[in-house]
């Protein structure tokens, strides 16, 4: 009878905790927010869950990872982590949750993952990458997620523990209070270990920050050694040429927004809903916003200036100049996405590659697959301090009728518009409107209002459509062949100039 | 330059004044193509595949050729993003080593064995890069 009571009490208890945990509208636990493990967790994975059961010959391995760890960890190299070590790491990262798919947001190197709670099953099923391919489902109140199809590229950890193509993580994610997720992965790997192993630890939620910030891990590195250069014409602190040709602030695009049709998706509360996966018809943008026969290897673009009405970029003639420099082939180099680093706003939507959109009413996370994510804050109404710079700025957004308006600023100034070098400085303020007009289409511009290298404001105008597909993995730093190609040619010139 | 790796101007004016490849983001670059290779040094030629890079934003595919001296030369050439090629339902069992291609494309300015690759036959006609029934493959090869 006392055991009885005292399993009744202990029902009871873990209900009344249950019912204070806070909920999506679907039911399901809400873990929308900010979150970070404990400190040191990811440093060493055999602390949190004792001795890994290595096979013998792989154990060999881990003891020769760990003693050339300072060099060998891919994560020095800035490298994608690999899951769970993403999970593990001294940096905050963000979950966005909707009934159809949860946005893991990572400080670090801007890295993401997304879980898709829709389908059991990956359209690209077998094709290997870093992070794996992730697929979740609700058991009660636990989120399971299952992932799988890793190459044997990525650490476990900063110790040398390591896998292989073959591992397959089951990781459980339970709200435990308002503040606190209980994580849990389990490690099947029948190549490297003799069983299964399970790791578990805790996430809380970090309070008090305005937003998820950026830690760029290439980019901060290429700064410190001079791989990249700074341009103090454009990067955060230069200020407008006094020889400028004065700014016309108030010359703006007139052109009327597009209606939405009754096709449109929508949330709960009647605001169109624009998650999904979506590709730009960019109009060859990343080769030129105003239109370009292209050259043997780069294709044309058709211009996608909307004002001023000529299709032109009102350039100050200095800027002009340095944009058509830009297009010489010993400044490929200098694009800031040949080193991998985030193309900017609105670059990454115009790059050659699809993205994902996982919307809630607090928030609108773009998935872009060129591995960098960027959010759009609908709750917040003021910018973050003038002195915080970041490569995609800093975005807040409300929705005017069914148009998403987005004001972006804090833009650090590093970033080109496009690989044909079209200017811009950390001054730029960026007013972006969203109007999806169907089902499959939404309408976005971008008027960019940049006082140092422009003469007025622009406006370009670009469909973003949607489409039935998955993102795929870009391991672009891992796998770039290109910037040294890009670095002899920059070399050679300047060792010509040198000898004039 | 041997016999095979042929001046082929004209062929690389068709491809790039075919209907559709001038808007629709053929090089998918992260930076400028052309501030790598030559626009004064096409090529052509057939050999067998030694390696594949599923990479991106570009892939890699390392080409044995032989020319009419016998003498054997690696090039590798860079490909469009291989995501390109796996949302055309290309995987890489695939193109086991050994596979016959015939390319297309223009050598590096540094006038090493290194290519940009526009065009990919296999022996059976099939081309890499083109046809699909992927829509969004169109767009981002």
């Amino acid at each position: 009878m006392l055991r009885y009571l005292l399993g009744l009490f202990v029902v009871l208890a873990c209900t009344v905790q249950a019912q204070n945990l806070p909920r999506a509208a679907s039911g399901k636990p809400d873990m929308q927010g900010i979150w970070q493990v404990t400190a040191g967790s990811g440093a060493d994975l055999e602390r949190l869950a004792g001795t890994l059961p290595y096979l013998p010959a792989a154990l060999a391995q881990k003891q020769a990872n760990y003693s050339a760890r300072s060099s060998k960890d891919p994560m020095n190299r800035c490298w994608l982590p690999g899951t769970p070590r993403v999970m593990l790491l001294d940096y905050p990262f963000e979950i966005t949750q909707t009934d159809a798919a949860l946005a893991v947001t990572f400080q670090w190197q801007q890295v993401y993952r997304l879980i898709y709670t829709t389908a059991s099953k990956s359209r690209y099923e077998g094709v290997e990458s870093w992070m794996g391919h992730s697929r979740g489902h609700w058991e009660g109140d636990v989120l399971v997620v299952e992932v799988k199809d890793f190459n044997d590229r990525s650490w476990l950890d900063a110790a040398g523990n390591f896998h292989s193509g073959a591992m397959q993580v089951v990781e459980r994610y339970q709200l435990r209070d308002a503040d606190t997720i209980v994580y849990q992965a389990t490690v099947t790997d029948a190549k490297v270990f003799s069983k299964p192993w399970v790791l578990n630890v805790e996430f809380k939620r970090q309070k008090g920050q305005p937003r998820l910030m950026e830690y760029q891990c290439q980019a901060e590195k290429e700064e410190a050694n001079g791989a990249f250069e700074r341009d103090d014409r454009f990067w955060y602190g230069a200020k407008i040429p006094a020889t400028n040709e004065p700014f016309d602030a108030k010359a703006s695009n007139t052109k009327p927004l597009p209606k939405s049709d009754a096709t449109v998706h929508r949330m709960a509360d009647g605001t169109p809903d624009m998650s999904g996966y979506f590709l730009t018809d960019a109009g060859g943008a990343n080769y030129g916003l105003e239109g370009t026969k292209g050259n043997f290897l780069t294709p044309g673009a058709k211009g996608v200036v909307i004002d001023p009405a000529d299709g032109n970029l009102p350039y100050q003639q200095w800027a002009r100049t340095e944009r058509v420099n830009r297009e010489q082939p010993y400044r490929g180099y200098d694009d800031p996405t040949a080193h991998c680093f985030v193309a900017g706003v609105p670059r990454s939507l115009y790059v050659p590659s699809p993205f994902h959109i996982v919307q809630t009413k607090d928030r609108v996370v773009f998935l872009h697959e060129r591995m960098a994510w960027r959010e759009i804050d609908l709750k917040r109404r003021e910018h973050l301090p003038d002195a915080t710079r970041l490569w995609q700025g800093d975005s807040i957004g409300h929705f005017e009728g069914d148009t998403l308006v987005v004001d972006t600023r804090n833009f650090n100034g590093k970033a080109w518009h496009n690989e044909v070098g079209d200017v811009l400085s950390h001054m730029q303020t960026i007013q972006e409107t969203f109007t999806p007009v169907s089902e499959g289409k939404i309408i976005y511009r971008a008027t960019v209002s940049d006082p140092i290298p422009y003469k007025r404001p622009w406006t370009i105008e670009l469909p973003l459509n949607r489409m039935d597909d998955e993102l795929l993995e870009v391991a672009c730093l891992e796998d770039n062949n290109d910037l040294q190609h890009l670095k002899d040619v920059r070399d050679e010139y300047r060792a010509a100039q040198a000898k004039k | 330059m041997n016999n095979r790796i042929k001046s082929l101007l004209s062929a690389a004016a068709v491809l790039l004044g075919g209907t559709g490849c001038l808007f629709s983001g053929t090089a998918s670059a992260h930076h400028s193509f052309s501030a790598e290779y030559d626009a004064e040094k096409p090529i052509s030629f057939t050999g067998k595949v030694t390696e594949m890079k599923w990479s991106n934003p570009h892939g890699w595919i390392f080409l044995d050729v032989t020319d009419d001296k016998g003498k054997v030369t690696n090039w590798a050439l860079e490909t469009s993003q291989s995501n390109a090629l796996i949302r055309r339902g290309w995987r890489k069992e695939d193109l086991p080593v050994g596979t016959v291609l015939k390319i297309e494309g223009w050598q590096a300015r540094n006038g090493t064995p290194t290519g940009n690759i526009r065009a990919v036959t296999l022996s059976d006609g099939r081309r890499l890069f083109a046809g699909t029934s992927n829509q969004n493959a169109q767009e981002e090869k």
